[in-house]
């Protein structure tokens, strides 16, 4: 027990607080001790940080042991992707209109002009819920974060 | 706080045999630092004439772009991030016969 909580239950104790108010300095105590572990491994919203983006290719049930399909496991930072963005914000606005027309020639209407590096960590902490399954006969394909 | 990679790891199975590979990556980088210090006149020099010429407008894009993140420090320094922060990548592929496998610890 803390300094801090002896002291709300004395006060309790003593009738200078009512058990409303001693219940909700306890609660504050409680907040206010999780918050410097919470500011360092959680984003703004609670959650962990996302540590590593991770991609798995494997067989389908029933390819368990079909040694034709390929199996593929990546797992990329997340530092790595928040840094070569970083590094792309370099480019000079001809070449990331060049980049912004590939993209959309692709089908992906991604402006990297208007990328800004508060957006860049919205992503990221976006990524936190980022969970693709795609399930085929032969294959399952899985992207999803690791904390 | 961040550190360069120190080792990666690649690993290549094939039909003809195994060859596992540990590259050192912390030799290469004292190596890295002379190899940058040896090229910081040419890359002074780089950076005068892209300024005195307009920061080379009559360059493609991609030549400007990759002058222009050659020679700055910040540039320099964004190539360093993404190389501190490649630490923990890895890729495993591999089918019945075939197997390539990186990591960079």
């Amino acid at each position: 027990m803390s300094e801090n909580q002896k002291k709300i239950l004395e006060m309790l104790a003593n009738k200078k607080i009512s058990i409303d108010e001693a219940y909700r300095l306890l609660n504050a105590l409680k907040t206010e001790a999780g918050a410097p572990e919470s500011s360092t491994e959680a984003g703004t919203t609670g959650k962990p940080k996302p540590k590593y983006l991770r991609v798995s290719v494997q067989p389908g049930s029933g390819h368990e042991h079909d040694d034709d399909v390929e199996r593929v496991n990546v797992r990329v930072p997340v530092s790595l992707i928040r840094s070569g963005m970083k590094l792309s914000s370099l480019l000079p606005p001809e070449a990331k209109d060049k980049v912004t027309g590939a993209l959309h020639e692709k089908g992906i209407d991604l402006d990297m002009r208007n990328l800004k590096p508060d957006d860049l960590e919205t992503i990221i902490e976006a990524l936190n819920d980022l969970e693709v399954d795609v399930v085929s006969r032969k294959e399952v394909v899985k992207v999803f974060v690791e904390q | 706080m961040k550190r360069p990679p120190m080792v990666m790891r690649v690993q290549i199975h094939g039909k003809e045999g195994k060859f596992p590979l540990w590259l050192p990556l912390f030799l290469l980088l004292p190596l890295a630092l002379l190899l940058l210090i040896i090229l910081s006149p040419l890359i002074l020099i780089a950076i005068t004439i892209l300024r005195l010429r307009g920061r080379g407008n009559e360059l493609s894009p991609v030549v400007r772009a990759s002058l222009g993140m050659l020679c700055s420090v910040r540039g320099i320094r964004a190539a360093f991030d993404v190389l501190c922060s490649m630490p923990g990548l890895r890729v495993d592929v591999r089918n019945r016969n075939e197997r390539v496998y990186v990591s960079i610890i």
